[in-house]
């Protein structure tokens, strides 16, 4: 009522701010602690890359040059640019999956009314409960059993398991979100319900579930326990590869392969930023 | 807004039916050249030795002998035929180490024997490659003592015992017992060193409790780079792992010590349940060819089993090829090994825990 | 929010059924398997005769050192989980809250960017910076800070340390979309009430952000218990956890009954955590949260 703009009794009476220490230096602190954890973070990364440029053909310390060489040899080598190529094909592959059905899992779970829905989604992430390496051998196991031997979909198949939880969870999360108001609104403009989801729901939901499928890739694309058991001859995942390179040869090679990784894995993130628009939706 | 989800629906489209038919075409592609050759599934190493015999001794193999050559190079390969029924075994020969065949031939998975009628080089190798003490036969093997940095001022090591003395606290090298067999046979050795045999495993047990501190990796080739960036400067290791780097001006050196050198061999072994039976024998015959024996010994430097190998003159200096040298070699006892691995490996894995 | 208690399942429930399927093919047929002969003296599909027998969990009572491996499993998970989110917080609340497009882009690359190195060469670059030549030691020794190389590998910590790296990301990304959620104008109104700014977060985005701190914390630990390449790279070998001494019975020991039950024990334990932290939720909060 009063457009007054002098001080009440009411203002008067609240008691004045003062800070102990001026709001700025709060303010750096943040962030200098938040500069030195990404310091944290990318130091190891900076690391590999000067490994990777180093001539020497073991870990050393301070670099003595640079040199392509093990870039060279990375992409010379046959055996390195297939275990490339096949864990691309594998994680390609297993993004699909793990996306289809992590995301119509969620979609069960969020709306579907089941019963028991916190036991079935404790259930769905528990494969990252369990060391990958029991999971891998257990896998390994009844392949010999059903006697399939090591095919690329079981493969994919074990992947798809240690990647599902990641795409019901970011899925999940959206759901929960969800304004269903969206919904309601679109029913009672007379759409049916099969076309409000498929106009709605499901636009709206993408970022959730694209952003459990970059997870699903990059998790995929770095798999290792699982994949040492169920690779075969010829048809090695580039993790495995590596792993068993480092038995004999510790030299900048896997450096080389991890630089070539991490720009790969890049373009695919901001690839797909570009196309989507990832803001707020990377979030597990 | 519409524009840009039209485009990105589009483009994610034919992404989608392009990895599709990327997908089935890659798994229909093994199935496609499974109607060609016969495979012979074996196991092989990877570095310098993987890649010698992916590039000439596999495909020499191959061509003559009208098959395909799968090499499995990701060890553990135990395990994977240990998984595998008896009459579909995942491989037809075993190449690995003898403790590992001993405990294999124990399970039933390969063949202790291998039948000299099938596989005639097998006249033409060293005692010790079909002795008491090997099951299927030993193609090469290292002899395994001392690696040293030359560069350390390191002076008179020529014993065992001195991977004891103080002065290489920091910078002593050893294997992670449970799973490697040079950690195994030293272990056998300390029993030597210090009591009274390789059966001798309390004596073996506080000797290596006095060796730390120690720096233990799994694998030689772990142990290698490690003795080539200084991290370790004396260590157990094979003189395969020294005399590779031959010609790279190297700091290091190989000691054998005056107690003698433990034997590293590589074994082949059929597996009873392969049903490629006369190629793997082929196969094995091929590894024990001198000609063959030569370019792979010359490689890796390892000591051929074959008596009738010639190798040129610096390798031959180094590796062990008269009776005389071969015979100083000490064998150890795996199958006694094995039968107590499990209480062994408890101990020393409790001794070594930081 | 209509109450889901009394409602039938419909339609969309039917969604469930590829993963279920997945599920029981791959998961719970495999890991019945394993449960299986972890009980049993043998493999029954390769061996003739097999008997049921508890030794292989008989064994892990008898000998203490077993519960100590149990023990510092669990205790690396903890000290991972604890690092990790005192790590986490601040950046996946710079991440949440700020404003330009460009800077989050590149938060969001710094963040992801360790989990795309791959997990073998993230260690070696782990190693080659805690190693005794390695570039921590080489450059406090060239600056005369120490004489002889500080024990950073071949530790607990050094483990640790590699751990957390590999996992800040996924608990930086957890918490960021909890905090994203909050609203802001409830910082503000506590700080208009006269709270400085870190009373603001310790009483209003603090509690807040709970079942993200504790969701993104089961993720860790649950991650930092099953860890193998990086435990025994770093640990020189010489710290035994309960994944690298299943691995070794499998691969040297070739008992794979034993590391069965290994394996299960380490189940167990994962998920009375998710009991543990599903009790803690509904304490916490009683809304709808995601598990």
């Amino acid at each position: 009522m009063s457009t007054s703009t002098s001080l009440t009794a009411a203002d008067r009476a609240m008691p004045v701010r003062t800070a102990a220490v001026p709001r700025r230096y709060g303010r750096y602190l943040y962030l200098a602690i938040n500069v030195s954890i990404l310091i944290f973070l990318l130091a190891p990364i900076a690391i590999v890359v000067v490994f990777a440029l180093n001539p020497t053909p073991f870990i050393q310390f301070p670099p003595v040059g640079v040199s392509t060489r093990w870039f060279e040899k990375f992409f010379a080598s046959r055996d390195f640019m297939h275990a490339l190529g096949f864990s691309l094909e594998v994680a390609v592959l297993t993004t699909l999956s793990a996306t289809l059905l992590g995301a119509s899992a969620a979609l069960a779970l969020a709306r579907g009314n089941l019963p028991g829905t916190r036991l079935i989604v404790a259930t769905m992430l528990s494969p990252l409960m369990l060391p990958a390496i029991l999971t891998g051998l257990a896998l390994f196991q009844t392949y010999v059993l059903l006697d399939v031997g090591r095919p690329t979909w079981g493969l994919v198949a074990g992947h798809t398991l240690v990647t599902l939880p990641y795409v019901v969870r970011t899925t999940l999360a959206v759901l929960h979100n969800f304004d269903t108001r969206l919904e309601e609104a679109a029913q009672n403009l007379g759409a049916s319900p099969l076309r409000t989801f498929f106009e709605v729901t499901l636009p709206l939901i993408k970022p959730g579930v694209l952003a459990g499928a970059i997870f699903a890739f990059i998790v995929s694309f770095d798999q290792f326990p699982v994949s040492l058991f169920l690779v075969s001859p010829g048809n090695e995942t580039l993790p495995v590869t590596l792993f068993n390179y480092l038995k004999f040869d510790l030299d900048g090679t896997i450096g080389a392969a991890s630089v070539v990784s991490i720009v790969l894995a890049f373009l695919v993130v901001i690839g797909l930023d570009r196309t989507v628009g990832l803001r707020s939706y990377v979030k597990l | 807004m519409m524009k840009a989800l039209g485009s990105s629906r589009l483009s994610r489209r034919r992404f989608l039916t392009a990895s599709a038919s990327l997908g089935i075409g890659t798994v229909a592609a093994p199935y496609v050249a499974r109607a060609d050759d016969p495979t012979l599934r074996i196991t092989g190493w990877g570095g310098k030795w993987g890649e010698i015999m992916k590039a000439e001794i596999g495909p020499a193999f191959e061509s003559e002998f009208k098959c395909k050559l799968q090499i499995d190079s990701a060890f553990p390969y135990l395990p994977k035929l240990q998984a595998s029924s008896r009459s579909a075994p995942i491989y037809d020969v075993m190449h690995t180490n003898s403790n590992e065949q001993w405990a294999a031939a124990e399970m039933g998975l390969v063949e202790p024997k291998i039948d000299p009628k099938l596989v005639p080089n097998l006249a033409d190798v060293y005692p010790y490659a079909i002795s008491d003490k090997i099951v299927g036969v030993s193609i090469f093997t290292s002899a395994i003592g001392l690696g040293m940095r030359t560069d350390k001022g390191y002076s008179g090591v020529s014993s065992w015992k001195e991977l004891w003395d103080a002065k290489y606290n920091g910078v002593r090298g050893g294997y992670v017992i449970p799973v490697n067999s040079l950690g195994q046979a030293f272990l056998m050795m300390c029993g030597t060193l210090f009591g009274k045999g390789q059966t001798d495993l309390d004596a073996a047990y506080t000797a290596l409790e006095k060796l730390k501190p120690i720096k233990i990796v799994d694998f030689t080739g772990a142990m290698e780079k490690m003795l080539l960036s200084g991290e370790v400067g004396l260590c157990v290791i094979h003189d395969s792992g020294i005399y590779r780097y031959d010609g790279q001006n190297q700091p290091t050196d190989f000691v054998s010590p005056s107690e003698g050198v433990l034997s590293l061999e590589q074994v082949l072994t059929i597996t009873p349940g392969s049903k490629m039976k006369e190629i793997a024998n082929a196969y094995v015959n091929y590894m024990l060819r001198p000609e063959v024996q030569k370019r792979l010994a010359e490689t890796v430097w390892y000591s051929p089993a074959n008596k009738k190998v010639k190798l040129d003159a610096k390798y031959d200096a180094k590796l062990l090829t008269t009776p005389e040298k071969v015979s100083k070699l000490i064998q150890v006892d795996w199958k006694w090994y094995n039968e107590r691995k499990d209480e062994i490996d408890q101990r020393v894995n409790r001794i070594f825990r930081a | 929010m209509s109450s889901a208690a009394t409602q039938r399942p419909n339609g969309l429930a039917l969604f469930i059924l590829p993963s279920a399927l997945l599920f029981a093919l791959f998961f719970f047929l495999p890991i019945g398997l394993m449960a299986t002969m972890s009980v049993l003296t043998g493999n029954p599909v390769v061996m003739p005769k097999v008997a049921f027998t508890t030794r292989h969990y008989a064994r892990m009572i008898d000998d203490p050192f077993y519960l100590e491996v149990i023990w510092t499993t669990i205790r690396i998970g903890l000290v991972t989980t604890l690092v990790a989110l005192a790590i986490g917080y601040p950046l996946a609340h710079w991440m949440a809250r700020i404003k330009s497009r460009t800077g989050h882009a590149l938060l969001l690359m710094a963040v992801l960017a360790p989990m795309l190195t791959g997990i073998v060469v993230r260690t070696f670059a782990w190693m080659t910076l805690l190693s005794d030549k390695g570039v921590v030691n080489q450059t406090l020794m060239s600056l005369g800070f120490i004489s002889q190389p500080l024990k950073l590998m071949y530790t607990e910590t050094g483990i640790v340390v590699g751990l957390v790296h590999i996992y800040v990301p996924f608990m930086v990304l957890t918490l960021t979309g909890v905090i994203g959620r909050i609203d802001e104008r409830l910082e503000q109104a506590a700080e208009n009430l006269g709270a400085s700014p870190l009373r603001a977060f310790i009483e209003v985005t603090l509690p807040l952000s709970l079942p993200g701190i504790l969701a993104g914390s089961l993720l860790v630990f649950a991650l930092a218990i099953s860890a193998y390449v990086t435990p025994i790279l770093l640990g020189g070998f010489q710290i035994m956890t309960l994944p690298i001494l299943i691995y070794q019975q499998i691969s040297a020991n070739f008992n794979v009954g034993f590391a069965a039950a290994l394996g299960i024990v380490l189940l167990v334990i994962s998920l009375l955590l998710v009991i543990a932290y599903n009790r803690a939720l509904g304490l916490v909060s009683g809304q709808r949260e995601l598990q």
